[in-house]
C-alpha cells in the first residue's frame, strides 16, 4: 500500500513537474518570444508587394511616342541552389545570347545568395528560359526605356537609366514628372502563394506624360539634311534650331552626329551633348542684326541712310576690313546687312556707342540663358562692359569676341520675326492633361524696326550673301555668319570656321525660323555657301509639312 | 446558422482576395502588352523609315512647283 501511495506521489510530483515546464515553456514562448515568432509568422504568410509606377511617355506634338516604358523581364539566381553552375550558365547564356564565361564564374560563387543574371532581358526570351525551370534562377518583370524612333531627337530626349531614372536631357529635365510613384500592397498568402487578404494597399501614381513642341518628322528631315551636309562638306558637326516664331515652341533641334538613344551606355560622351542648347560658337555676321536693330531703334539711322565706307578701318590696335576686297563705296544701311559688311556694321556701332550697344545685346538676350527647358543651358559669353577693350567696339557688333548658343540666335531672330516680342524658346508643350502654361515673353523692339530689319534681311537672300537660301514660292528672310574659330593658343585660326544661316519663312507671315550652324566644313567655309542650302532643304520640307501657302507666288519655278 | 453564415461570407471574401489578384496580374500583363504594341506602332511609324521605305520604292517628295493651294475664301463683290 505505501508502496503505491508512494508511487501515485512520485507520479504526481512527475506530473506536476511536466505541466510546469509546460506552463514555462508555453509562457516563454507566448510571452518573452511572442514578437519573434509572430515575426516570423508574418514573414512566411504576409508580404509587401511594390507595385512600380510606370513611366510617362514622351510624345511629340502629333502624338507620336519618342520615349515610352516596355516591360522586360530581370533574371537572377541564387548560387546556393545551383549544383552544376556550368550547365545552368550555359543555357543561361544560350537562351538569354549572351557570354557564358562571366556566368559561370558568378554562379560558382556560393558566397553569395543572390546575383543579377540579366537587368531588363528580352521577356520572350526570359519566358523561354523561365520555361527550362532550372534550379535557382529567378524573374522579375521591369520597364525598360525605350526610344522607338531610334535616332530621332535622341540628344534632346537624353536617356533614362537602368533603375528607371532620368539621366540625361528631357528625361532628367523631367524627371519627376515622370517617373511618378510605386504603389504597395501587404497582402496574406496562403501556403501556395495566392493572395488571400489585403491587409494595406497604397495606389501607384503613374509618371505622367509629357508633350512636346517638337516635331519627329521635322526634326528626322533635320537630322538628315545635317547628316548630309556635314558629308558634303567634310565638317566636324552640325547643329539646327527650328523655331516656332509665333509661340517659341522648337519644332525640331537637330545635331550631327547623332546616335540611338536605344544604344546610349556604349556612345561618346561627345555625341551625346546637345550642342544647340549647351556649345557656344562665335555668330560672326549673324549678329550685324544686333548692332542694326539698335542703331534703328536708338533712332541714328534709317534703312536708307548712307555712308561712304573704305574697304577697312582702324579700331585702336586693330585693322578690320570687309570679307571680299572693294573699294571706297557709299552703301546704305540695308546694303551694309545685304552685302554683310564689316566696316559698316562698326561705323553703325561706332554711332551707337559701347554703352548701348552693349544695353542691346542685353536686351536680345545674350549673356544670359534662354531659360529653355533643357539642362545644361549654357548662357554664352558676352564680356561686361568693364571689360571691354578699345578693340571690342570693332569685333563684337560683327560676331566676334562673342559666344552665344544657337537657341539663343534663333530665338533673337524670332523676336524680329515675331514684330519684335521675344518669346521664350520652349520644348514642352504640356504635361499629361495640364493646360499650357503662358510662355515668357518681352518686347525687344518695335514693331516698325522689326519689319525694317526683316525687310533688309528679305534683300540679303534676294540679291546678298544669302542666295543659296532662296525657295521658289516663298520669301525668305535671312542672314549668313562666317566666323573664324578662336585657336587655343590666342587669336583666330586661318583654318577653322563656323559657317551659319539664320532665316525666317514665310518673310510676310513668318511661321519658322530655321538656324543652322556647320562646325569646321572643310571644303568650303561660307555660310552663305554651306549652311543657306541647308537652311533650305530644311525649310522647303517644313513649309510643305506644315501646309504654309507661298507668299510670293510669282517666284515659282 | 450564424456559423454556416460566417463561413460562407468568409469563403467569399476569399474567392474575392483571389480573383482580385488574378486581375490585379491581368492588369499588369494588359499594359506590358499595351506599351509593347505602342512602342511597335511608334516604331514602325517613325517618319525616318517611312522616308527611307519610299525612297527604297522610287517615290521623291514632290517640289514647291508640284503642288499648289487652293484658296477657298468667297472672291470679293
Amino acid at each position: 500500500m505505501k508502496l503505491a501511495n508512494r508511487r501515485i506521489r512520485l507520479l504526481l510530483v512527475s506530473f506536476a513537474f511536466a505541466f510546469a515546464a509546460m506552463f514555462l515553456r508555453a509562457a516563454w514562448l507566448q510571452g518573452v518570444r511572442a514578437q519573434d515568432f509572430d515575426r516570423l509568422a508574418q514573414g512566411q504568410h504576409e508580404a509587401t508587394v511594390v507595385d512600380p509606377a510606370a513611366r510617362g511617355t514622351i510624345y511629340d506634338r502629333s502624338g507620336v511616342q519618342l520615349a515610352i516604358g516596355r516591360q522586360a523581364t530581370t533574371v537572377y539566381a541564387n548560387p546556393r541552389e545551383i549544383d552544376d553552375p556550368r550547365a545552368v550558365a550555359l543555357a543561361v547564356a544560350k537562351t538569354l545570347r549572351i557570354a557564358p564565361e562571366p556566368l559561370v564564374a558568378l554562379l560558382a560563387d556560393r558566397s553569395r545568395g543572390f546575383v543579377h543574371i540579366a537587368r531588363k532581358a528580352d521577356p520572350k526570351r526570359a519566358k523561354l528560359l523561365e520555361e527550362q525551370q532550372l534550379p535557382g534562377l529567378g524573374f522579375v518583370p521591369e520597364e525598360q526605356r525605350v526610344y522607338p524612333q531610334g535616332r530621332v531627337a535622341a540628344q534632346v530626349l537624353g536617356y533614362a537609366g537602368t533603375d528607371n531614372r532620368g539621366l540625361a536631357g528631357l528625361e532628367l529635365a523631367l524627371d519627376r514628372t515622370l517617373r511618378g510613384r510605386a504603389g504597395r500592397e501587404t497582402v496574406v498568402r496562403d501556403p501556395s502563394g495566392r493572395a488571400i487578404e489585403v491587409l494595406s494597399s497604397t495606389a501607384a501614381e503613374q509618371g505622367q506624360d509629357v508633350y512636346l513642341t517638337l516635331d519627329h518628322t521635322l526634326q528626322a528631315n533635320a537630322e538628315a539634311v545635317l547628316h548630309a551636309t556635314v558629308q558634303r562638306w567634310d565638317a566636324k558637326a552640325a547643329s539646327a534650331v527650328v523655331l516656332d516664331p509665333r509661340t517659341g515652341g522648337i519644332l525640331a533641334m537637330a545635331v550631327e552626329r547623332g546616335y540611338d538613344a536605344n544604344r546610349f551606355p556604349i556612345v561618346p560622351r561627345d555625341y551625346q551633348r546637345n550642342r544647340a542648347v549647351t556649345d557656344t560658337y562665335e555668330p560672326g555676321s549673324t549678329f550685324k542684326v544686333v548692332t542694326v536693330s539698335a542703331a534703328l531703334s536708338e533712332r541714328l539711322v534709317t534703312p536708307q541712310t548712307e555712308f561712304t565706307l573704305p574697304y577697312e578701318i582702324h579700331v585702336a590696335d586693330r585693322v578690320i576690313h570687309d570679307a571680299h576686297e572693294r573699294g571706297t563705296e557709299r552703301m546704305t544701311v540695308d546694303e551694309i546687312i545685304s552685302q554683310s559688311s564689316n566696316v559698316g556694321t562698326i561705323t553703325l556701332a561706332q554711332l551707337l556707342g559701347e554703352s548701348r550697344l552693349s544695353e542691346w545685346m542685353q536686351r536680345f538676350g545674350f549673356g544670359r540663358k534662354t531659360g529653355v527647358d533643357y539642362p545644361g543651358e549654357t548662357r554664352g559669353i558676352v564680356p561686361p562692359l568693364a571689360r571691354w577693350s578699345g578693340s571690342t567696339i570693332g569685333t563684337m557688333p560683327i560676331g566676334h569676341g562673342v559666344a552665344v548658343t544657337p537657341v539663343q540666335m534663333a530665338a533673337a531672330y524670332a523676336a524680329v520675326a515675331n514684330d519684335g516680342v521675344w518669346l521664350r524658346p520652349h520644348l514642352v508643350d504640356r504635361v499629361g492633361s495640364n493646360e499650357r502654361v503662358p510662355v515668357a515673353s518681352r518686347r525687344i523692339l518695335s514693331r516698325g524696326v522689326a519689319q525694317q530689319v526683316m525687310a533688309m534681311m528679305r534683300d540679303v537672300v534676294v540679291e546678298g550673301t544669302g542666295t543659296a537660301a532662296a525657295l521658289p514660292g516663298y520669301q525668305v528672310a535671312g542672314k549668313t555668319g562666317t566666323a573664324a574659330k578662336p585657336d587655343p593658343d590666342g587669336g583666330y585660326s586661318k583654318t577653322r570656321y563656323v559657317a551659319s544661316f539664320v532665316g525666317v519663312v514665310p518673310a510676310t507671315d513668318p511661321r519658322l525660323v530655321v538656324l543652322v550652324t556647320v562646325d569646321e566644313p572643310a571644303s568650303a567655309i561660307w555660310g552663305g555657301v554651306v549652311a543657306a542650302p541647308a537652311f533650305a532643304e530644311i525649310a522647303r520640307f517644313g513649309l510643305q509639312y506644315l501646309e504654309i501657302p507661298p507668299d510670293a507666288p510669282t517666284t515659282m519655278r | 446558422m450564424l456559423l454556416t453564415g460566417v463561413v460562407a461570407l468568409n469563403v467569399a471574401v476569399l474567392r474575392l482576395n483571389v480573383r482580385y489578384e488574378e486581375l490585379g496580374r491581368e492588369r499588369a500583363k494588359l499594359r506590358a502588352d499595351n506599351a509593347e504594341l505602342a512602342s511597335e506602332l511608334a516604331s514602325r511609324a517613325a517618319a525616318a523609315r517611312i522616308q527611307g521605305l519610299a525612297r527604297g520604292s522610287g517615290l521623291v517628295p514632290a517640289g514647291p512647283d508640284q503642288w499648289t493651294y487652293l484658296d477657298l475664301r468667297a472672291p470679293p463683290q
